[in-house]
């Protein structure tokens, strides 16, 4: 199969309007008459379940939560781009579109990058109107902050809390709609298959996560917003409630699967202080500007770090990377940690820390100017681990935090299930290898507000849909699984938890789909994750029953899902020789360790088929091309 | 740095089946808990006993676990969130309680938010009352540059302070009335003092308060237990906002 | 609108403030009793002899009964806003207002009603003296015999301080109903509040006292 990615002709700077321009429309009177399910609630769904709604379409909207409020996007603090140039320090759309390919290691799609930059300004206006309180000057107008070591400051935010405020307005956008009655909104729901019919997306079963009820829905297209897949690896700084249940099951229907290894690791996470661990807590990047990253350098110094004089410390950021030091990418810093600690001079109770150190800044500074740049966070570590930053170092240690893989989408968002769009982290995204800070927001908003509006009506309007019920076929089948599924699980009634389960695929996954990669360990993972599985289906323990609340039933059909995307993760990581952005391939590096991409044999995005249980997925590639930004080698030496 | 301590802890644990069915309190032992752990994470090891042995665990919620979903929330020992100021469970360390203290877990207990299972419960009434008029009534593709109205910077930072609320209900659940006062005072606030809000403040306040009332919540008889179990601190003086709110638009002539 | 959460407390707050400045005036007049027969019966005459006084009662006890009727149905709802009690409830302590004052208005109320229609049988409905001058009631001396009683003494003092309780909470609630407490100065207006309440009860509680210890 051609992998048509759909990207219009003409200059890039013109493609959308061109696009939207060519685009079919759904008349006014019509749009009524169309149903569109959006599974997910967070800045991707809920942006596209206002919009869609306010144009009239009825829209049926899902989330897991007890309420659309606390999609996951939630959690995000740093901010979002966008290329308003109110600094007037040289922001321009196009430098956001370069800054974003050549963030992701030349592993997106150009045409789908400029747009959102493109898009991203008219965010910013959207967000300021539902009443979003961001940051502001004293003069009154919209404060900027510089984000990940971006040389412009294009990022606007609202104090730690960002996405929370973003989400609370998208939130309350469509709550306004279901007002209005254009919008229902299903909380406490789980999408557990889609339903395809005459090759078409058209409806998903659901678990009514309260009653235990299983739930058909029909409609004219699909929208899922579902979110990342970070949780595979147990422990990341995803709610504890992400999945990949979703994504998972509409792959297994048809939707390809692209470029899943490409996993982002944030370097500045709160270690693991035990093995009851359940989930990490990101400190903001921000705290790399005034903290100076170092371990010992001898191993097995234990002494205080305060009694460590300079002499004996190593500030390896600093060392290796004279121009970018403590600012280096996530990705770089990431690996650098774990380097650090695989010698032995990781720092903490287990060892797997490093010390990011405020002593000279609040020398030089004041303890009161770090106070009011970081307060919020600097109480947060000390509510976590019971430590003064500001007396002694932070230790902190890289999380999985982000998932450029998703679900593969063309210019439309539509994924080779036609009327199936993908929105948010949840699609193969804009971000390409490596996702830049404060970029993740910013996609999923210009997704839902700005994009699906006209692809959808687009999708619909050109499109012969038949009516159909929920008591079609297609639904008794689908649902048939769904129960089929739930009634094994509980089954089984064997001596392990899904929790343990998880946290040894969390093990094998961070050991060997981790930071740094090879062949032998991603061969290994693949060996141990088949096991994993059938250990899972011999041997877990899912107590009680199917209807009623049951929040360990629906955690363990999660597990199983991830037991089974885990394999195509590590597959995805092994048949990528190369290192890009996030994904570190030990053979592939420059001789002072740097990643070394192969652009002659993987400038294309990894588009996955299912072909069937116990089955290896089948590759399809997308070529990317670069028309505008030529791919050279990221340096930071 | 912490050294790694380990404590015992009596729990007993409200457990319900279901809405209607019958309740009571249920003990467990929670042995060799970590003081490191969570709150979330020492009932995550309490459950895991439970399910290993094939028993139904203990249903709570949660999501982020990192204070900022408002999903996770019940009371410990007559306090809702528990014992320490501005954290929700999910923040909550084990180092905050002794070893040997007996626990005991309820749910938020409201008629506005019927029971679910154990310490579950639907907190639906919140999206109702946003529903009604928590937001800015504008379509996408209308809006006008974002630096076009100039917000003095006290009133974006004050409309943020209200803004902060997470949803979480602890405010309902301290309450001798179980109000939502200040649940939906917050909102009420954030959006009358800013500019974008003020078109449609008077109808905001009076549809949101009617749907606060609707769904079963009581008045507010301004005892402040809402303001000292908010893990965002939310003020009492969104309360007294939204009563000049509300005093204001029921003057004002109907349009 | 008025029934809505918001009104109800509106309203009882209004009334209830209404109530406080009648206790202040009432006080002050009262107070008159400790400079003598002659002072305070001339003070009473002129409010009683005064037409407008119907109109002033009338609008008292309307006053009167709508803080009740209101309070009295708040109560009943709020109750029913919580139909299953907490096993184990604590106060947050923290900047919480929560006292005994607060959890007791219902009681501290109620007490007041039944004070108030004893009181009234007392003294607007008790014995009728006529004073040395013709046509003036001689309240001072019903007021002397009254308080001779220790058991009106007692009974009264006991009912001013649940209206010092009810005053101690309610002031400040009213303010706060009504939005009137300026920014930053919460702290000010709660302690001032809970002195007004103490001066109020405490004034009242003096008559008694002073009649029976001073005036037999
Ligand atoms: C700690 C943290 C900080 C971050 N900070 C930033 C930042 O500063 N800037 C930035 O740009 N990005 C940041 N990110 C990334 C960003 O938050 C996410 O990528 C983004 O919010 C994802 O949004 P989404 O709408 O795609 O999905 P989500 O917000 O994850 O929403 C997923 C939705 O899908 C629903 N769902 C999932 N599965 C199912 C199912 N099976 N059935 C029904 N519903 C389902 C859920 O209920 C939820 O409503 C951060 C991420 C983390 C973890
Ligand atoms: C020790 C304290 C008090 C004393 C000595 C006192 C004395 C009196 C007297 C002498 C009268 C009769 C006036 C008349 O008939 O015109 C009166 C009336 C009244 N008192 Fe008091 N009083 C006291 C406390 C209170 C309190 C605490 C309240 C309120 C709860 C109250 C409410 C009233 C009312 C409503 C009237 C009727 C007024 C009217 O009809 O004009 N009194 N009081
Ligand atoms: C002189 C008599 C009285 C005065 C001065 C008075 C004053 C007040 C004030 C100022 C308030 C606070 C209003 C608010 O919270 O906004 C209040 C509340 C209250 N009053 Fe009274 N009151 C009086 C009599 C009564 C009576 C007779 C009752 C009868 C039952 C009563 C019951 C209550 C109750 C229950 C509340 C609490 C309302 C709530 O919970 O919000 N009061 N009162
Ligand atoms: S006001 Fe505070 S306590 Fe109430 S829901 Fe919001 S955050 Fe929770
Ligand atoms: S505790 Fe209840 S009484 Fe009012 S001030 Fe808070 S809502
Ligand atoms: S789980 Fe999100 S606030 Fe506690």
């Amino acid at each position: 199969m051609i992998l048509d990615s759909k990207v219009p002709s003409g200059p890039l700077a013109e493609k959308w309007d061109r696009h939207r321009f060519d685009s079919k429309l759904v008349n006014p009177a019509n749009r009524r008459k169309h149903t569109v399910i959006i599974v997910g609630t967070g800045l991707a769904g809920a942006s596209a379940a206002s919009s869609l709604g306010e144009l009239g379409y009825q829209v049926l909207s899902f989330c897991i939560q007890d309420s659309p409020r606390r999609a996951h996007s939630i959690a995000a603090q740093g901010g979002i781009n966008a290329a308003k140039n109110y600094q007037n320090d040289g922001d321009s759309v196009y430098r956001l579109f370069y800054d974003t390919i050549k963030g992701g290691d030349y592993r997106a799609r150009e045409a789908n990058v400029y747009r959102l930059a493109q898009l991203s300004v008219n965010i910013i206006d959207q967000c300021v109107a539902q009443g979003v309180p961001f940051a502001r000057e004293y003069g009154g107008l919209l404060d900027n902050r510089s984000f990940g070591g971006a040389q412009v400051s294009r990022t606007f935010y609202a104090r730690g809390q960002t996405g929370q405020q973003l989400l609370l307005g998208a939130y309350q956008s469509m709550m306004r709609q279901v007002e209005r009655g254009t919008v229902k909104a299903f909380a406490n729901r789980e999408m557990l298959d889609i339903v395809v019919i005459d090759g078409r997306a058209r409806g998903i079963v659901c678990r009514n996560l309260l009653t235990g009820e299983i739930e058909r829905y029909a409609a004219d297209a699909v929208c899922l917003a579902t979110g990342g897949y970070g949780t595979a690896y147990y422990l990341s700084t995803n709610a504890v409630g992400s999945n990949v249940t979703a994504a998972w099951r509409a792959h297994k229907r048809g939707a390809f699967f692209a470029n899943p290894c490409f996993t982002q690791i944030h370097p500045t996470c709160i270690p693991v202080s035990g093995d009851h661990q359940s989930k990490l807590t990101l400190m903001s990047e921000s705290l790399r500007n005034d903290g100076r990253v170092w371990v010992p350098k001898n191993p097995g110094d234990k002494r205080h770090p305060n009694d460590i004089p300079d002499a004996d410390r190593d500030y390896y950021l600093e060392r290796r990377y004279p121009s970018f030091g403590n600012l280096v990418p996530r990705d770089v810093a990431s690996r650098n940690a774990k380097v650090v600690c695989d010698e032995g001079r990781g720092v903490g109770d287990s060892g797997l820390a490093v010390f990011l150190d405020f002593r000279d800044s609040i020398n030089r500074l004041g303890e009161q100017a770090i106070r009011s740049k970081y307060g919020n966070l600097f109480d947060m570590y000390q509510k976590i681990t019971d430590e003064n930053p500001y007396r002694e170092p932070m230790r902190i240690y890289p999380a999985i935090h982000y998932t450029m893989g998703g679900l593969w989408v063309d210019y439309n968002l539509m994924s080779t299930i036609p009327g199936l769009h993908v929105l948010g982290e949840a699609n193969f995204s804009d971000h390409g290898a490596n996702r830049l800070g404060a970029s993740a927001l910013m996609q999923g908003l210009a997704d839902g507000y700005f994009v699906i509006p006209y692809t959808l009506a687009h999708y619909i309007a050109g499109t012969p849909l038949a009516t159909v019920t929920t008591e079609h076929d297609a639904f008794g089948e689908a649902e048939a699984g769904v129960r089929g599924r739930i009634d094994k699980l509980l089954g089984i009634r064997g001596g392990r938890t899904p929790r343990e389960l998880h946290r040894e695929l969390g093990r094998v996954l961070w050991d060997y789909v981790g930071m740094s990669r090879n062949d032998a360990g991603l061969s290994h993972a693949l060996e141990r994750i088949p096991q994993l599985r059938d250990e899972f289906w011999q041997n877990v323990s899912v107590p009680g029953d199917a209807n009623y609340l049951n929040k360990n039933l629906e955690y363990a059909g999660r597990v199983a899902d991830y037991l089974e995307f885990a394999e195509l993760l590590a597959l995805d990581a092994r048949h990528r020789t190369e290192s890009c952005g996030g994904h570190f391939r030990e053979e592939s590096q420059t001789p002072d360790g740097e990643a070394l991409r192969d652009d002659e044999h993987f400038t294309y995005a990894a588009a996955w088929e299912y072909t069937g249980d116990g089955k290896p997925a089948a590759l399809h590639k997308e070529h990317l091309t670069f028309e505008y930004v030529k791919p050279t080698q990221r340096s930071y030496k | 740095m912490s050294a790694g301590k380990t404590i015992t802890v009596h729990l007993k644990v409200w457990r319900q089946p279901g809405p209607q069915a019958p309740g009571r309190f249920e003990q467990y032992t929670a042995q060799d808990i970590s003081t490191d752990m969570s709150f979330l994470e020492m009932l995550d090891v309490v459950n895991e006993r439970l399910i290993a042995r094939g028993e139904e665990p203990i249903a709570f919620d949660s999501d982020c676990r990192e204070g900022i979903c408002g999903t996770c929330g019940f009371m410990i020992n007559g306090l809702a969130h528990g014992p320490v100021r501005a954290t929700t469970v999910c923040q909550l360390h084990m180092r905050s309680f002794s070893d040997g203290e007996t626990l005991v877990l309820e749910p938020w207990r409201a008629k506005g938010f019927p029971l679910v299972r154990d310490l579950v419960v639907d907190r639906g009434a919140f999206d109702r009352i946003i529903q009604a008029g928590g937001y800015v009534s504008m379509n996408v593709g209308g809006a006008p540059d974002g630096n076009a109205i100039p917000i003095p910077r006290p009133i974006a930072e004050a409309a943020f302070e209200s803004a902060q609320c997470i949803g979480c209900g602890a405010c309902v659940a301290a309450c001798k009335n179980a109000s939502a006062a200040l649940f939906t005072s917050a909102k009420i606030t954030q959006l009358a003092i800013l500019p974008q809000g003020d078109v449609e403040r008077m109808s905001r306040v009076l549809h949101m308060i009617e749907r606060h009332d609707a769904e079963g919540f009581g008045s507010c008889s301004n005892e402040g237990e809402c303001e000292a179990v908010c893990p965002k601190e939310i003020s009492l003086t969104n309360i007294a906002k939204m009563n000049r709110e509300f005093m204001r638009a029921s003057l004002k002539p109907k349009a | 609108m008025s029934s809505s959460s918001v009104g109800t407390k509106v309203l009882i707050a209004f009334t209830g403030l209404a109530l406080f400045l009648f206790l202040i005036a009432h006080l002050a007049g009262n107070l008159l009793l400790l400079s003598g027969p002659e002072a305070f019966n001339a003070y009473s005459h002129k409010l009683i002899s005064n037409p407008l006084i119907y109109l002033a009662e009338a609008g008292l006890a309307a006053v009167f009964l709508l803080h009740i009727y209101k309070t009295v149905r708040n109560f009943g709802r709020n109750s029913a806003a919580r139909p299953t009690r907490y096993a184990v409830k604590k106060p947050a302590g923290h900047t919480s207002r929560k006292s005994l004052s607060s959890t007791t208005m219902i009681v501290s109320g109620t007490t007041i009603l039944v004070f108030l229609i004893l009181h009234l049988k007392t003294f607007k409905f008790g014995a009728y003296y006529d004073a040395a001058e013709p046509g003036v009631r001689d309240l001072y001396r019903l007021t002397l015999e009254v308080f001779h009683k220790p058991g009106y003494v007692i009974w009264y003092v006991v009912a001013m301080i649940l209206v010092g309780m009810h005053l101690r909470h309610g002031i400040t609630s009213a303010l706060q109903s009504l939005g009137a407490i300026p920014a930053g100065r919460t702290r000010a207006v709660l302690t001032a509040g809970a002195i007004a309440a103490a001066l109020i009860a405490g004034g009242f509680a003096l008559i008694p006292i002073w009649v029976y210890l001073f005036t037999q």
